[in-house]
């Protein structure tokens, strides 16, 4: 037991760690001391990137009565949840400096978050699973409610009762499979499925667990929340909200799909239909948006289909262009979410709202819209090499899914189409008379935009190192 | 010698200028950007003639660029590849000219913001020369999405005078148009791309995407006229073919003078140079199959613009449509797959290049005096500005397709060459069928230098051109007639 402490979870104990000390010195220290708790988030993170080296990956290691796991493809994951979660610390200064009295839980909240995500991904064990799932659903329920104001409020209860009823749809799922194979291990059920052969009762099981994960992908058809949620929702959260529980949840579908569930053909259908229905009712939804929000929240669920939609067509050489895919979004939606939060959440969200916001703040704004052109897909940026990646993967599957990415590529016009009603306004000459805001930043948040922004340039430029890193990790899957 | 005329110098140099002129360190004196802008595209100009010169079409420009000792994204076989051959080059050294007199031409139409204007007419011209001599098919189409920012703000921009505040003026909604048409054309194009780079490696060939490992004939004909069709609709848009020109008239009457330049003046050729690099090159055998389709598609667009421009009162508009017309003559010229027709086709781009740069201006500078592009209520203009009327009469003509001048040799070639044809029936007939071109568009031409320029009485406050215009017309002008005298320039070099 102890050998496994120390082969995998040194840096979830680190994290757990931390948020027992958060907990403690949120009652003891004076209410004046709250700046200091994101430092102290901020650095159990960096303990926790720190002690990453000590995990064990080669070869896979199984821990804890095999209910968890890591290898390389789980290391490489808990990497970059955490470096998101360390710029998602870092951003979380405004929200902190109006809780004042709450600073500390809500700092110990957000490393739950992280705990959990970690969890995700490197669980091997259906219970294990719902236990993390659990975890990072009430994590990032608190964090939405912590917000100021009514709309807050309901956003974060939407997301919980969308939340309850999928897990509870993903727990009917799992007792089936639990009913089929007799156990709940992954290693179990797939030994189990490659030596016997499937039942239609497999496939129902194993779409109804597809349906409770993605869920939290806002994939259809629990996608109602996202657009609601993510109007209501502080923009240091939505940073939160739209990397980490995406990283996590996609960490263990490709697993899933490539291992125990893989060997349906139902689900690969059925997923592959949900998502390109959520490509089109998010693009056609968020051309009737004027919230800029509203609009990311749509992008954010057409992003998280055209990924689902490579995932669903399970080869090794999609699991690369996946996890491509997946770091350049996310570091895309952080630099968006950082500027909003520099922004500032109490200015109106209007698309309008910002016109000739450029014209004041040209570096600021000049780096939020490399990230919308990254989300637009447009050249020299990494969403560009990210998006051509992730349809050679469409391509290889086949020439019956030709037509599918045809539809992609039309909805992407739309996408186009939203994107530039973002960006447009930011460009426009205003009179004198109209009051442009000046944008105030702090060091930090201006650094977690700009070195974003060089991210996403540097990794259009020479992306090669970092597709060959993808292609060893899936390869090693 | 390959260390001075490299490719990369030729297309990145504008990149470096447009954002040295954009960044703060750089002077925002009106007078300093535009002259270093001039200096910059003459500099430009004659290095692309002097590469021009020296250039070998047995041994064409070729240079590769790594990143830390790697392809661009070498496990897709893609690389960042520069080549260029005799068609490269030529339309290289048509797009450094037109962007020259471009920029003097703004001289007079740009008001504000000459900063930002500066920086994005450099950014086109990086880009279009990226499209002219990329050597990669995901290098080209990098430079045909890159190519949409700057031209967005160059259309959308009011440069001479204060932008309006509310979003949806008469020049944002034409941008936005021509931004989703052209997004739109290339999203069908990467498809074409996507599945002709699988296709090429899954049939035998390298996991490369340049054009030179890039074989289509172990592909599937059924497969290849799938592809074929994609990149024709994404081309398709720029060109214009017929059923999505749409954005073309709006885009080029909107935009301000210089822009619709370069618009008419280089930024259709894009779109025929890539049916040439692409369906006539790479995939020879899909292309004999949509031929006829194309080529009826050809007259269509020939000659239902031509009526459609004849219709108009607005002089850019007549001016946007007759470039659909000649378009479509550049398409039969692709179509009639020979040497005469594809070299024909080749020289229409660059006649029409010039001739519609030169019509463009005139337009301009009649809306500069006037404030009117109506040739109903124009009259005139011939009393008030001779030196004007003479260039005007020498350039419609041009444009209508009189000997001397550089299109009549094209039109008439591009015809000879579609007659030829030995491969479709039909290609014979369109040649036939398009003849009409030559007496229509002489209608529409003629009846904006009947009424536009004589009648009227003598206004005292209009002023005849400066010298600035006067400079561009004539540099145009000449151009015409050198290649109008000596046609074989181009032809040999093309020599295909």
């Amino acid at each position: 037991m102890l050998n496994d402490i120390f082969n995998i979870l040194l840096p979830h104990i680190a994290i757990g760690e931390f948020i027992i000390l958060l907990m403690i010195l949120g009652i003891f220290m004076p209410l004046r001391q709250f700046k200091y708790s994101r430092l102290v988030s901020i650095l159990g993170i960096v303990t926790a990137i720190v002690l990453l080296s000590t995990v064990q990956t080669e070869p896979q290691y199984f821990g804890f009565r095999n209910s968890v796991m890591s290898d390389s493809y789980t290391l490489l994951f808990d990497f970059i949840i955490l470096s998101c979660g360390f710029l998602c610390a870092i951003l979380s200064r405004n929200i902190i400096y109006s809780i004042k009295r709450h600073a500390y839980t809500y700092q110990a909240i957000l490393l739950a978050g992280i705990l959990g995500a970690m969890n995700i991904v490197s669980a091997n064990d259906f219970l294990t699973l719902f236990v993390s799932m659990e975890l990072m659903g009430f994590s990032i329920y608190f964090l939405i409610a912590a917000a100021k104001g009514y709309y807050s409020k309901e956003a974060a209860f939407k997301y919980l009762i969308t939340s309850a009823v999928s897990s509870g749809v993903f727990l009917f799922g799992v007792s089936y499979l639990y009913g089929i194979t007799g156990s709940l291990n992954f290693s179990v059920i797939y030994e189990y499925v490659t030596e016997n052969e499937t039942s239609l009762l497999y496939s129902v099981s194993s779409i109804l667990i597809a349906l409770g994960l993605i869920s939290k992908l806002a994939i259809l058809p629990f996608a109602n929340w996202v657009v609601d949620v993510y109007k209501g929702c502080e923009s240091s959260t939505l940073a939160y909200l739209s990397t980490i529980p995406k990283l996590a949840v996609f960490g263990i579908v490709c697993r899933l799909l490539v291992f125990p569930l893989g060997s349906s053909f139902e689900l690969t259908f059925v997923i592959a239909i949900l998502s390109l229905i959520t490509a089109f009712w998010a693009n056609t939804y968020a051309i009737r948006e004027n919230n800029v929000k509203a609009i990311l929240a749509c992008s954010s669920a057409a992003n998280s289909s055209y990924i689902m939609l490579a995932a669903s067509l399970v080869s090794v050489y999609n699991l690369s262009t996946v996890i491509f895919y997946l770091i350049c979004y996310v570091i895309i939606n952080i630099a968006a979410f950082a500027y909003l939060n520099i922004y500032n959440d109490k200015n109106p969200m209007d698309v309008n709202s910002f016109a000739g916001i450029f014209y004041k703040n040209h570096g600021l704004t000049g780096a939020y819209a490399i990230a919308i052109l990254g989300l637009a897909g447009i050249p020299i940026t990494s969403g560009f090499i990210a998006k051509i990646y992730l349809f050679t993967a469409i391509v290889k599957s086949g020439l019956i899914f030709v037509p599918f990415l045809l539809t992609l590529l039309m909805l992407m016009v739309f996408a186009l189409f939203y994107y530039l009603k973002i960006l447009l306004p930011m460009f426009e000459k205003c009179d004198k008379n109209t009051d442009v805001p000046t944008l105030k930043a702090v060091f930090s948040q201006k650094f977690v935009l700009v070195s974003c922004a060089i991210i996403i340039i540097l990794i259009g430029i020479c992306p090669e190192k970092l597709i060959e890193l993808c292609r060893f990790i899936a390869y090693n899957i | 010698m390959s260390i001075i005329l490299s490719i990369p110098f030729l297309v990145f140099l504008p990149l470096i200028i447009s954002a040295l002129i954009i960044s703060p360190i750089f002077t925002s004196n009106e007078i300093v950007v535009r002259r270093f802008a001039k200096g910059v595209c003459a500099f430009h100009f004659l290095y692309t003639i002097l590469m021009l010169g020296f250039f070998n079409a047995q041994n064409p420009y070729i240079s590769e660029i790594h990143f830390m000792g790697m392809d661009w994204i070498q496990s897709l076989g893609i690389k960042f590849i520069f080549k260029a051959d005799s068609v490269s080059m030529i339309l290289c050294a048509l797009t450094s000219f037109v962007f020259f007199v471009a920029i003097i031409a703004s001289k007079f139409n740009i008001r504000t913001n000459h900063k930002f204007y500066y920086s994005m007419q450099f950014l086109l011209m990086s880009a279009i020369l990226g499209i002219f001599t990329a050597g990669d098919m995901f290098l080209f189409f990098l430079f045909w999405e890159l190519e949409m920012i700057p031209a967005y703000f160059l259309i959308a921009e009011k440069w001479s005078e204060p932008a309006n505040i509310e979003f949806y003026n008469d020049n944002k909604k034409s941008a936005i148009k021509f931004i989703l048409f052209t997004f739109f054309g290339s999203m069908v194009m990467l498809l074409g791309i996507l599945l002709l780079h699988y296709y090429n490696m899954s049939s035998g060939g390298t996991l490369s995407a340049s054009f030179s490992d890039i074989f289509a004939n172990g592909i599937p004909l059924k497969i290849q006229i799938l592809i074929s069709t994609c990149l024709l609709i994404g081309f398709g848009v720029k060109l214009p073919i017929i059923p999505l020109h749409s954005w073309l008239p709006d885009a080029h009457t909107n935009a301000a003078t210089p822009v619709s330049m370069v618009l008419a003046g280089i930024l259709l050729k894009t779109g025929g140079y890539g049916i040439f690099r692409f369906n006539y090159q790479l995939m020879p055998d899909a292309f004999k199959v949509i031929v006829p389709v194309l080529a009826i598609l050809a007259l269509i667009n020939i000659i239902y613009t031509a009526f459609v421009a004849y219709a108009q009162i607005d002089i850019k508009r007549i001016i946007a449509y007759s470039s659909i017309s000649n378009m479509g003559l550049v398409l039969l010229g692709l179509c009639a797959i020979n040497k005469i027709g594809l070299s024909a086709s080749i020289f229409h781009m660059v006649s029409h290049g010039l001739v519609t740069c030169g019509l463009f201006m005139i337009a301009g500078i009649i809306y500069l005096r006037y404030k009117d592009r109506n040739i109903n209520t124009l009259s005139g203009i011939a009393a008030n500005m001779p030196r004007l009327y003479g260039f005007a009469v020498l350039i419609i003509l041009a444009s209508i397709g009189v000997p001397l001048f550089a299109p009549f040799v094209s039109e008439i070639l591009t015809i000879i060459g579609a007659m030829n044809s030995d491969f479709s029936f039909v290609i014979k007939c369109t040649a036939l069928l398009s003849l009409p071109l030559l007496i229509l568009s002489s209608c529409y031409m003629l009846k904006f230098l009947h009424n536009g320029f004589f009648g009227g009485e003598i206004n005292e406050k209009i002023n005849d051109i400066s010298v600035h215009e006067f400079i561009v017309l004539a540099s145009i002008l000449g151009g015409l007639v050198l290649f109008g005298l000596f046609p074989n320039v181009i032809l040999e070099m093309i020599g295909i």
